[in-house]
């Protein structure tokens, strides 16, 4: 029996993250902002996931479920809006990415 | 071109309360020698949810992952703790006191690592900046380095999302006329997000952005002349 592997794990990060990008789109000045931002975050987390989604997560499958629990707290969408900069910047970090 | 301080109005009284913090300074001193990991962990926990700090060391194993054996690396650990536990002093503020707060750091933070490589004494705090024959802006800029031939000036963001036309007119203004002068002036943006998100951020902006420096999270040290 083997852990999960980076792409199960960036895909619970993904999973997630659009969950905060709905929350942040909540903002309609800032629609366009969320959403660009969303899909460049998001690219850079599937580029992760292309490169090395078949690895084993390691450390990085607990570090980024509990990123998921701290991001599912948020009910504001204008600290939504900040986490959809950060959350991804403490994935990569977890994967042993630049952020 | 010259500079004056700001004029000590209801805001500026009541922030000056805010900047004398003694967390916001301890907040810079810690930050201005942290590695990007470690501004993106005090980033995550002041904008965080949670205040537990074993949550916090298990987001960032590789910050906290294992006891560290050698004495550098025993170092960094310390740091590392110390900059989780002020940030978590900055989230358990409550949301107002801790929005203003996390400005007030980045500011502290600019002015430190400027001071490094410029000395303390041309770096200034909330000044404006006149020009001859020009109106003089309300806002005064956040930090600024006075110096003849070599003035800097800087607005300062906790995220990305700062970035707005209305910074970006203001720093673009101040450029140009500096330059009417034949006064250089190097004016720039420190945002305390990554260099993605302002990247986003600034693509969809209007105003000018040509001409304005960008410093974020992994280029912050080059405030202090690090390359």
């Amino acid at each position: 029996m083997t852990g999960p592997s980076l792409h199960d794990t960036l895909a619970d990060a993904l999973d997630a993250y659009d969950r905060l990008g709905l929350l942040g789109e909540e903002i309609e000045d800032e629609w366009s902002y969320v959403t660009e931002l969303g899909a460049a975050w998001r690219e850079r987390l599937e580029h992760v996931d292309a490169i090395r989604g078949s690895e084993p997560a390691g450390h990085a499958g607990p570090a980024v479920d509990r990123a998921i629990a701290e991001i599912d707290l948020i009910t504001d969408p204008h600290r939504a809006i900040d986490w959809l900069s950060t959350f991804p910047q403490v994935v990569l970090l977890a994967c042993g990415e630049a952020p | 071109m010259r500079f004056q301080d700001a004029a000590r109005d209801a805001r500026t009284v009541v922030y000056a309360g805010i900047q004398a913090d003694p967390l916001v300074a301890a907040a810079a001193a810690l930050l201005a020698d942290a590695s990007p990991a470690e501004h993106v962990m005090a980033r995550a926990v002041m904008n965080g949810e949670t205040l537990d700090p074993a949550g916090w060391r298990a987001t960032f194993p590789t910050l906290f992952a294992t006891e560290a054996a050698d004495p550098a690396a025993q170092a960094v650990r310390a740091r590392s703790d110390a900059i989780l536990a002020c940030s978590l002093q900055v989230a358990d503020r409550g949301d107002e006191i801790r929005n203003q707060l996390r400005g007030a750091i980045v500011e502290a933070l600019t002015e430190r690592l400027l001071a490094r490589r410029v000395g303390a004494d041309p770096v200034h705090r909330e000044r404006r900046i006149l020009f001859d024959g020009v109106r003089a802006e309300i806002h005064p800029y956040d930090v600024t380095v006075e110096r003849a031939g070599a003035a800097e000036a800087y607005d300062c963001k906790w995220g990305a999302r700062g970035i707005n036309a209305d910074v970006l007119n203001q720093l673009d203004d101040a450029r140009s006329h500096a330059a009417d002068e034949d006064e250089p002036l190097a004016v720039a943006l420190v945002v305390f997000d990554a260099q993605r998100s302002c990247a986003v951020r600034l693509a969809r902006q209007t105003a000018p952005t040509d001409g304005i420096g960008l410093f974020g999270i992994g280029s912050l040290d080059r405030l202090s002349g690090r390359p």
